[in-house]
């Protein structure tokens, strides 16, 4: 009984040594994406200022100044801080421009993965996304009625995409309820659904009466980042921290219980429906607070559950923690690219949308499971 | 002996189908003895099952654990003094025999509970008791179709269950894995006092395990009681549309299909 004192010694046993390294790794790489972003753009700063404006001790060293940036002047000021201070040109640019991208960008990758988990265990298909049960096309829809139709509430696009998104998560599921639901079903009723809203999102691109519209539209629909700063993060941060992190930790065991099969899970004592539609709407939370910041992101929450599965296991304590990690991580590279390739390449400054990187990261990444191994798709 | 599971007047179907799949007047799993369904693919002994262990609740009918109303408790307490072993197929192949076992006690626990001592206990007393703490940390994905089949059945026992109800346990299994299987289930039985409800294909095998037979044809239950009053050349023709003769043990010598 050598293993009893091992696994009764605590409960954090499953945080070892593969996730933990897994972890920081994924860590390392966003950081250091993330000081390439800082230092690039316009403003011309080296490593060592972008380094020293990061760490500048006039921001970190003064609550009402950290306090201004995450909360925002309003909230900031309502609670007593001041929001006058002074702070250097490229202490400035870093935390009002490049910074907040980063973080916005991190919390967008996080979002996606967990969603990403919480779906492929749902429909028990490793291949599953966030969008597979019609969030994507539902925001997609709902951003077109927006541009197209009622052009005058566009500062209402956030919402409108998240509300999109939801409802139709929510027609996908009352298609697939019959006394019930299954994996196959709701897959099946995501593609209905997905189908007929994409066909009507197409069509609405031709009552478009702009190319800025239709650029617009297109930036929502494949996922952006550009422009994205701390109002950006103001609206994601809450869901991250009050929903998507709080449902993640309660979820993970029964997510991993859901695992063993429906009938398994149930005479185990779990409510399965009510279960499965709890942490349906923990993943599409998660899913509508990335596309109301960032748009439609595709690949991120499909590839890097995948990842993070074959490094530590189907353990959703496990691949809940390290998707925490890797989906900032490769939001935050991919959007370095988005925002820098371009400019660096080419000299124009135009951006690429953040979701066109990440797509041509992640087909090539497919494309070689399949080659390198026989089955693809089961969990 | 007071009846473990009893359930009177059922008449069990799916959303799907428009008749009932199974009805009967009453059925028994008599307490602390093997009770093993029987009958031809189609007969309902499946359907039957999930009946009596909650998981398929009747159309009408009521399905008594004891005293309680199977269809009106919670789940959770349910699940401690009634553990089911579905056909589910597929378990993540990363998950280990050890981790596969402690989700038997998930009934006992609540949303961030740890495991407690007893819970410890229960897992590595029903890893014991199914043979599996040999290879306790081996993934799943490794294992035989048989060890696999005892993981499971581990993962049921740690629920610390009186009743224990099995559906086709040793369909797809090798002929030395069912036996293994069935030893461990007369093994449970004859430790523990556990009662159990068991669906099996083979009556021959039901025939030797199990202390009671429940032979159903059609969704009706056709005959039912100790193997030896039960198993009748008679009811091989009736039931499993078998010519057979059957000597004393009950033996079976099946001849060819009527």
């Amino acid at each position: 009984m050598a293993e009893r004192t091992e696994t009764a010694v605590g409960r954090w046993e499953w945080f070892d040594a593969t996730l933990v390294s897994f972890c920081l790794a994924a860590f390392g790489l966003t950081s250091v994406a993330a000081l390439v972003q800082v230092r690039f753009g316009t403003y011309p700063l080296t490593f060592w200022e972008a380094w020293r404006s990061v760490f500048d001790p006039a921001v970190w060293t003064q609550p009402n100044v950290l306090a201004t940036f995450f909360l925002g002047e309003r909230a900031a000021g309502a609670l007593g801080f001041s929001t006058e201070y002074d702070l250097t040109t490229a202490t400035t640019i870093v935390w009002n421009i490049r910074l907040p991208r980063v973080f916005t960008a991190a919390l967008v990758g996080l979002s996606l993965s967990i969603s990403g988990t919480i779906f492929q265990a749902i429909t028990r298909n490793e291949l599953a996304s966030p969008f597979i049960l019609g969030v994507s096309s539902g925001a997609g829809f709902a951003v077109l009625v927006t541009l197209v139709l009622i052009p005058s509430f566009g500062f209402l696009l956030p919402l409108t995409a998240a509300v999109g998104g939801t409802v139709a998560f929510l027609l996908v599921y009352a298609i697939a309820w019959q006394g019930g639901t299954s994996p196959v079903r709701l897959v099946l009723a995501g593609v209905i659904v997905g189908t007929v809203l994409n066909s009507l999102q197409t069509a609405l691109y031709f009552f478009a009466t702009d190319l800025g519209t239709v650029q617009q539209a297109i930036s929502w629909t494949t996922g952006s980042l550009t422009g994205a700063d701390w109002a950006q993060f103001r609206i994601i941060l809450p869901f991250v921290l009050l929903i998507v992190i709080p449902g993640t930790v309660l979820g993970a065991r029964q997510l991993n219980v859901l695992l063993l099969g429906e009938s398994t899970a149930s005479a185990l004592g779990m409510r399965v429906e009510r279960m499965r539609f709890a942490l349906s709407v923990i993943g599409i939370v998660a899913a509508s607070a990335a596309v109301a910041v960032a748009g439609v992101v595709s690949f991120v929450g499909l590839v890097v559950p995948h990842v993070v599965r074959t490094v530590v296991g189907s353990d959703h304590k496990r691949l809940l923690v390290g998707c925490a990690f890797a989906g900032p991580a490769l939001l935050v590279v991919a959007d370095t690219g988005a925002r820098l390739f371009l400019p660096v390449v080419t000299g124009s400054p135009t951006q690429l949308p953040v979701g066109v990187v990440t797509g041509i990261i992640g087909g090539p990444y497919f494309l070689y499971l399949m080659r390198r191994r026989q089955q693809l798709g089961e969990l | 002996m007071s009846p473990a599971v009893t359930g009177d007047d059922l008449a069990v179907g799916y959303p799907t189908t428009d008749d009932p799949i199974v009805e009967c007047e009453n059925v028994i799993l008599p307490d602390g003895e093997i009770t093993a369904l029987v009958g031809p693919n189609g007969s309902g002994k499946s359907t039957l099952l999930k009946a009596l262990s909650g998981q398929l609740e009747p159309w009408a009918g009521e399905v008594h654990l004891g005293d309680d109303d199977v269809y009106a408790m919670d789940k959770k307490p349910l699940a401690r003094r009634l553990a089911l072993l579905s056909q589910d197929g597929d378990l993540p192949g990363s998950l280990s025999v050890r981790e596969l076992v402690q989700h038997g006690r998930h009934p006992y626990r609540g949303f961030l509970e740890p495991l407690s001592e007893p819970d410890h206990a229960a897992v590595d007393e029903a890893l014991e008791l199914t043979g599996t703490d040999d290879f306790a940390d081996d993934g799943v994905g490794n294992l035989s179709g048989g060890q696999r089949q005892l993981a499971r059945i581990a993962m049921t026992l740690a629920q610390e269950p009186d009743v224990l109800l099995l559906d086709e346990p040793t369909t797809f299994l090798d002929l030395r894995h069912q036996l293994g299987v069935l030893d461990a289930v007369r093994a449970l039985n004859d430790e523990r006092g556990v009662t159990v409800g068991i669906v099996l294909h083979d009556i021959a095998q039901a025939a030797r395990y199990a202390d009671n037979l429940i032979a159903l044809r059609d969704g009706v239950p056709y005959d039912w009681g100790p193997p030896a009053e039960v198993v009748t050349e008679q009811l091989l023709a009736d039931v499993f549309g078998v010519d057979a003769t059957v000597r004393a043990g009950p033996e079976i010598v099946p001849h060819q299909p009527l």
